[in-house]
């Protein structure tokens, strides 16, 4: 549990994470084979915690992955260590889709290792010619998420990856998701539906850019928090339940 | 001048072709195919670096750049002290451009601001260079000033050819770049995700295109819209791909500005400069047209 930081070298531990007017003195680990909630209000740093633990954002503090500082790892290196999906992405230029997602393939030598079976998996086998730019806001989320499942890295951190997707395509995010975690992977996705929260492993809560609480849903997620938090009052009772046939 | 003709002076045994073809058309042929790639590999190069594709080195402002600091030693009586100090003015004042465009709109800006940036960095260009002419002697040097503006390849000598070679050093050095930039034109935070070391990516694409821009401009003044034109209709033709582009931009960048230069001949001798204008400014405006 994240609270209780195991081993030093989790894939990947953040130390006194400081952002200039978005994070505030951040310590958390992300643990191995862990399907991982990161929850918060608008603007509390959700997607400023996952670029800077994927090495992306500089922050003050110390950020390590497997024990390693993340500034000591080539760049490529960190490429096939950890995947980053963004909210969302701009294409000005119309690559074929099948082009953008080959792209997670280039550290490892711009080979076409599993492109098609992403492609496959995202429901985009017929959309790999078409111009990446022509796309619905769905659509180009799971190229963003094909991409990322082909660097084949053990940590992938997702930036609300299902925040434009329908309900079926959701729900096939989240099973991958936890087979990627199953199979030992870290996956970590920041989110808005604490109802999905729920059924993660482990939740993360920020809020002002601080961590509020961490651990399994069910001791986090409490009434109490989620109205200190989020403003909203959490009843129990008859409720849609979604799921694949 | 026929074929056989053709053949003598390039072999040198009838003395007036070879002059001709020498001294006068050869020059001119190879600084217009080193220009026109330069101009349109500089202008792919931007648009991949700020994601945008209504990027390029003239309605940056880097031609203007390069041209005030050219018309400010000129004026100043000081390109005549030595062949490299013109040459060098150009790449300085293409330099501060790059550096103020950067200043003005963020990479990944909107296509307005951009724009804007590019609008007040050659309106305030346009204006040093139109201050140097107003106040210098104007006698003495206008042609030579009025060929930066509107650019041309009249009178071009080996001189020039040689001038130009930093040019094909640069396209060399783009050359392998190309798969990076691909990566890059989808977003810097991504393409760094993924593997590339996007910081010193963007320091060489930037000097290099600078480079391209400034040494153009140094040997044939202002010359406009090759750096739009050429890599869009290319992209229409082949996509984005840039390990394509790149090669292709080259090519067609030199295919581009020689087939002007050949109008404006044919057509009495309109300037370059004119002619790329007469092309580009309509296809600018389709272009614009077409993206709102």
């Amino acid at each position: 549990m994240s609270t209780n930081p195991p081993a030093a070298d989790s894939p990947v531990s953040l130390r006194n994470v400081t952002v200039q007017g978005r994070l505030h003195d951040l310590s958390l680990e992300l643990g191995q084979g862990r399907l991982i909630g990161l929850v918060g209000p608008n603007g509390s740093g959700k997607s400023t915690l996952l670029q800077v633990a994927a090495g992306l954002l500089p922050s003050g503090g110390e950020v390590r992955w497997s024990g390693r500082r993340v500034e000591e790892i080539s760049v490529p290196e960190r490429a096939r260590q950890v995947a980053w999906v963004p909210q969302e992405a701009r294409f000005e230029f119309g690559f074929p889709v099948r082009g953008v997602v080959q792209q997670g393939r280039f550290a490892h030598g711009d080979d076409e290792t599993g492109v098609d079976a992403a492609l496959a998996r995202f429901d985009l086998a017929t959309l790999a010619q078409r111009p990446v730019n022509a796309l619905s806001g769905g659509e180009r989320q799971r190229v963003l998420l094909a991409r990322a499942l082909v660097t084949a890295a053990p940590v992938q951190l997702w930036d609300e990856p299902l925040a434009a997707l329908d309900p079926r395509h959701g729900l096939e995010v989240l099973m991958l998701a936890k087979e990627l975690a199953r199979a030992g992977g870290t996956v970590v996705m920041s989110l808005h539906d604490l109802r999905v929260a729920h059924c993660l492993d482990e939740v993360l809560v920020l809020a002002g850019g601080e961590l509020r609480a961490a651990g399994s849903p069910g001791t986090v997620l409490t009434a109490a928090l989620m109205h200190e938090v989020f403003g909203v009052r959490a009843r129990t009772g008859e409720t849609l339940i979604l799921e694949l046939p | 001048m026929g074929p056989e003709r053709l053949w003598a002076g390039l072999m040198c045994t009838d003395r007036e072709a070879s002059i001709v073809i020498w001294q006068l058309r050869l020059p001119r042929v190879l600084t217009a195919m080193l220009v026109g790639a330069a101009l349109s590999a500089s202008g792919l190069v931007m648009q991949a670096y700020f994601r945008n594709s209504l990027a390029s080195p003239d309605l940056l402002g880097l031609s203007s750049g390069a041209a005030a600091g050219a018309v400010l030693v000129i004026s100043a009586g000081w390109a005549a002290i030595e062949i490299w100090v013109l040459p060098l003015a150009a790449v300085v004042g293409a330099t501060l451009a790059t550096l103020a465009v950067l200043a003005l709109a963020k990479r990944g800006a909107s296509s307005e601001r951009l724009l804007l940036a590019g609008v007040a960095l050659n309106a305030l260009l346009g204006a040093v260079t139109s201050y140097v002419i107003s106040t210098g002697d104007l006698f003495a040097r206008s042609s030579q000033l009025l060929f930066w503006l509107f650019g041309g390849l009249e009178d071009r000598t080996w001189l020039h050819v040689w001038a130009a070679t930093p040019i094909a050093l640069a396209l060399a050095l783009l050359w392998p770049l190309g798969r990076r930039m691909d990566l890059l034109s989808l977003g810097e935070r991504e393409a760094q995700s993924l593997g590339v070391e996007v910081r010193g990516l963007r320091r060489r694409m930037l000097v290099l295109a600078t480079v391209l821009a400034a040494t153009a401009t140094a040997v044939a003044g202002i010359v406009g819209f090759v750096g739009l034109v050429v890599p869009h209709a290319l992209r229409l033709v082949v996509g984005p791909e840039h390990r394509r582009l790149v090669p292709l931009c080259v090519l067609g960048g030199a295919a581009f500005v020689l087939a002007c230069d050949l109008a404006g001949r044919l057509a009495g001798g309109l300037r370059l400069g004119i002619v790329t204008a007469l092309v580009g400014g309509p296809f600018f405006l389709w272009l614009l047209r077409k993206r709102a």
